[in-house]
């Protein structure tokens, strides 16, 4: 029999004759084992699920545009430098100011893709239901509060063009033409009062002859029930079938009793009404009925504004693709963070700015929570691993008979060493291929019980553990042994 | 003869017992150290998440419904805007959860012209000293509540220091667009009176503040003619995550039951502690800033959810572990309880004697361990926190149950097993 089959016979032979003890054994590194790897998978992945939960503080980037305004497209260019599993949401914004005129006053309204603001803004409180389809709209609470609007109302919003935009009122020199269709505007009793900036508005078309052969009128910037008649077809009509060019009133159509403020702005903008061009197009008030579906609460400047899709935002400003700002949520460290914020506003695609508030709080208490982590770990691994070697040794020293045995029958200290280091290995790595199963399991459990995902295993630790496993049994065998080695055998086998 | 058995095994045997007492020593400190930090950990982040500024705002309840003000007023004239009175804000530390409020700071955004151009001023507490009825003296203000600030040098107003009152903040951008540097001496007229102020310094606040200038309260009250009014309070106040029973009561805390109602005033959900600030200042509506609020709720639960997890493991290890080497040492004297029962000695003596060894070497054990284990729960709180885990007692009696119940249960099978036997066998070395 060769020397190194005798060695491993030795080696099994006392592994299956000793069953208890060595079951004891391998129990013991078993949990030393399933701790190292379960609580080491835990602290490796835990800043990334930790993060992931601080992502609920909302947007911790903004994109601003560059210049005066930023397209879709800028938006997804400079989004495209931060890699795709590090966006948690992106959420784009476009804020116009909107009006209730017959409260006369005007919200700011915001419109953005509801889908992403539930994943930048987890902590929007919804009473209702977000928007879906056209025409819906979420009213933040404080607005709901002070025009009291009522979810599944209604609400009716006017936009109006800006005023920079109406000081250029075109080109004056101009023939009026057949078929042609002008607009124009004045100052009507709301905007002479002071209500409101709004006035009035006037859009008609030329008929074949030169005269007006239709009309509309917009005074929803006027009294309810008096200027507002002005834009009833028993006015108007008085206009068709009259010269736009010097009306006069009073003498070519009648004002409205009550209403002469707002009758004269009508033939005002007639006379300072301008031909329709495309451009020119999207500076005509629109009105349009919303359906409230949900209320907003959040307990923050949110509430007041008046949430809608983007598209819809599109449809009553009449212009699309402008934004104003990207709230990003980004799931990454403070320096990486920084680093995407520098390359974007250097790509030239949008200006990148960190929200300090949410950036800075995360990364200092995120810091204290892997400290935790890392702490605890560390002390209970190392708890763990000398109570792993305490029980190693008590089951050795009771072989000490044996020992002793053996060397009085003439085995040299080195054989002996050897087989127990030999024994030491061959539980250590049992023990710790068993507990880093088992240790992988309860980090997943861990995982899935606090973050509800799924835990990243590092399986490089595998190995690691079994190593470690295998040092610290054999490190832990090895001292007894020595010990009783160096012990007289007659000594050992009297059982001093 | 039972003490002297067990004397005897102890000093004898004492480099077994003293590997017991070890590895219960171990075992026991890990649990203490645990349970100890599992049930800090909570308040711990909790106050590390204050970080993230107020999760409370009051307003005052009239501003919601201005509305109906404005309705009647068609003519344009001015508004009438509703107001907190500055000297009730002292009554926010006396609610039932006032202990529980950290810090809190009243707001008043006026404008006033700077030369042509007009900015908005926002009038606070930096660091006021407050006296309150009860006697209590405390400092209040915003610098916790904007802990993101950039502030060079750290140096705040500070309102308990000479001339504070003529001093003003100013924002990044503002300064930069105005040219303004600290030190500069400037003018500021607001609608009611002018003042001569000083930049004590130029912050970045990285949000809309940053266009601002900020004040002492006082300054922006006189600059608007508005003495004693304050539009809105912040307030960092130490909650519990909200629950089922919260959000019920967040909607009509009214139509709660008796004893729910009883519940949930005297527990510290944000909802709670809303509901008390209501009732200490006049018409005031006090709301949770979500943000805040959910997201403290939630990281709360997931850390706590996380250390009882790990805690768990530890525990089952140390159980493990314990009762491993008990069993251990336990079966290493087959002989000697084999030759007790050969000369005679009935089980239940020799189950008595050996288990009573045992104990009392895990009592020594426990008791070195929990030592021990408050020294580590110490260490872990000052390396992370910077500040102590607060011991509870709680943790003795549920360390000294766990531990006694381990070792007897690693102990007492193995006895029995032993006993089984035949002691012929045992003496022999045949067996076990």
């Amino acid at each position: 029999m060769s020397k190194r089959r005798m060695f491993f016979r030795m080696i099994t032979a006392s592994l299956l004759r000793r069953r208890s003890r060595m079951l004891i054994a391998l129990l013991s590194i078993g949990i030393g084992a399933t701790i190292l790897a379960g609580l080491v998978t835990v602290y490796v992945d835990v800043p990334r699920q930790m993060a992931a939960q601080f992502r609920s503080y909302g947007a911790n980037m903004l994109l601003v545009p560059s210049g005066s305004v930023l397209t879709q497209e800028e938006a997804d260019d400079a989004m495209a430098l931060i890699p795709e599993e590090e966006r948690v949401g992106a959420a784009p914004y476009r804020y116009e100011y909107l009006n209730m005129v017959r409260r006369q006053q005007s919200f700011a309204a915001a419109g953005t893709d509801f889908d992403q603001v539930k994943r930048t803004s987890p902590y929007f409180k919804v009473n209702g239901r977000y928007p879906e389809s056209p025409r819906e709209v979420l009213v933040g609470k404080g607005v709901a509060d002070t025009v009291g609007a009522r979810l599944n109302g209604v609400m009716e919003l006017t936009w109006f063009p800006p005023s920079t935009q109406e000081e250029d009122q075109g080109d004056a020199d101009f023939d009026i033409r057949p078929g042609m269709t002008l607009a124009g505007h004045a100052q009507g009793y709301g905007s002479r009062e002071g209500f409101n900036d709004n006035p009035v508005y006037v859009t008609f078309t030329v008929g074949g002859d030169g005269t007006i052969a239709s009309i509309s009128v917009d005074t929803s910037s006027e009294t309810a029930g008096v200027g507002t008649r002005c834009s009833e077809e028993a006015f108007t009509d008085l206009f068709i079938g009259k010269k736009p060019k010097d009306l006069v009133l009073g003498r070519d159509v009648d004002a409205v009793s009550g209403a002469t403020v707002t009758s004269a702005a009508v033939v005002q903008a007639i006379a300072d009404a301008r031909p329709v061009t495309d451009e020119s197009a999207a500076l005509v008030p629109r009105t349009i009925n919303y359906a409230v579906v949900g209320i907003l609460e959040t307990g923050g400047e949110e509430e007041g504004y008046i949430y809608m899709s983007l598209d819809d935002m599109g449809v009553i400003t009449g212009t699309s693709d402008q934004l104003d700002l990207v709230e990003l949520s980004v799931s990454a460290t403070q320096d990486s963070l920084e680093r995407y914020a520098e390359e974007i506003t250097a790509s030239g695609h949008a200006t990148a700015r960190l929200v300090k508030r949410v950036t800075k709080s995360e990364t200092a208490v995120l810091g204290k929570l892997q400290a935790l982590v890392f702490l605890v770990t560390i002390v209970v691994l190392v708890l763990t691993m000398v109570s792993v070697s305490t029980t190693m040794m008590a089951v050795v020293t009771e072989r000490r008979r044996e020992i002793g045995l053996r060397k009085a029958l003439g085995a040299p200290d080195s054989a002996i060493r050897g087989e127990f280091l030999g024994e030491g290995l061959f539980l250590g790595a049992l023990g710790g291929l068993l507990g880093a199963v088992l240790g992988f399991v309860f980090a997943q459990v861990v995982s899935v019980n606090v973050f509800g995902s799924d835990i990243r295993f590092n399986f490089w630790l595998l190995p690691i553990t079994v190593l470690v496993s295998m040092a610290v049994a054999a490190l832990s065998c090895l001292m007894p042994v020595r010990r009783a080695v160096a012990i007289d055998p007659a000594l050992v086998l009297k059982g001093e | 003869m039972l003490f002297r058995m067990i004397k005897g095994a102890l000093v004898r045997q004492w480099s077994k017992m003293l590997l017991i007492a070890l590895t219960i020593a171990l075992g026991a400190s890990l649990a203490t150290s645990m349970i100890n930090v599992m049930l800090d950990v909570g308040d711990k982040v909790n106050e590390e998440l204050k970080a993230y500024g107020a999760n409370i705002v009051v307003k005052p309840k009239a501003s919601s419904l201005l509305s109906e003000i404005y309705d009647v007023e068609d003519e344009g004239t001015e508004l009438q805007q509703a107001w907190l009175k500055e000297e009730e804000l002292g009554n926010l530390k006396t609610i039932f959860w006032a202990f529980n409020i950290r810090d809190f700071a009243p707001f008043l955004n006026v404008s006033a012209r700077i030369g042509e151009e007009t900015v908005p001023v926002t009038g606070t507490w930096f660091n006021h000293h407050l006296s309150l009825p009860t006697g209590e003296e405390l400092d209040a203000g915003v610098r916790s509540l904007r802990s993101w600030w950039d502030v060079p040098n750290e140096d705040w107003i500070d309102e308990q220091a000479p001339g504070a009152e003529r001093e003003i903040m100013v924002g990044t951008a503002l300064a930069e667009r105005m040219g303004i540097r600290e030190g500069d001496s400037l003018i500021l007229t607001g609608t009611a009176s002018e003042a001569n102020v000083t930049v004590r310094g130029i912050f970045d606040s990285g949000d809309s503040a940053d266009e601002q200038v900020w004040a002492p309260l006082d300054l922006a009250q006189e600059l608007a003619g508005l003495e004693g009014k304050v539009a809105s309070v912040e307030v960092s106040a130490i909650t519990t995550p909200d629950n089922d029973l919260a959000r019920r009561a967040a909607q009509n805390p009214k139509a709660l039951s008796r004893a729910d109602y009883d519940t949930w005033y005297c527990t510290a959900y944000v909802s709670a502690v809303c509901y008390q600030i209501t009732e200490v200042i006049t018409d005031s509506a006090a709301s949770a800033v979500r943000q805040v609020a959910e997201s403290e709720g939630e990281i709360l639960n997931k850390t706590e959810l996380l250390m009882i997890l790990i805690t768990a493991l530890s525990l089952v290890g140390a159980a493990l572990g314990i009762s491993n080497l008990v069993t251990a040492s336990v079966m290493e004297r087959s002989r000697e309880i084999g030759l007790l029962k050969a000369v005679g000695a009935h089980d239940k003596a020799i189950t008595c004697v050996v288990m009573a060894e045992i104990l009392l070497t895990a009592m020594v054990g426990t008791a070195v361990g929990y030592f021990a284990g408050l020294g580590m729960a110490r260490f872990i709180g000052r390396q992370v926190f910077g500040s102590s885990i607060d011991i509870k007692a709680v943790v003795i009696p549920v360390v000294a149950v766990l531990i006694s119940l381990v070792t007897i249960a690693g102990s007492l099978p193995a006895i029995r097993m032993i006993l089984r036997l035949d002691p012929a066998e045992v003496l022999h070395g045949s067996k076990a």
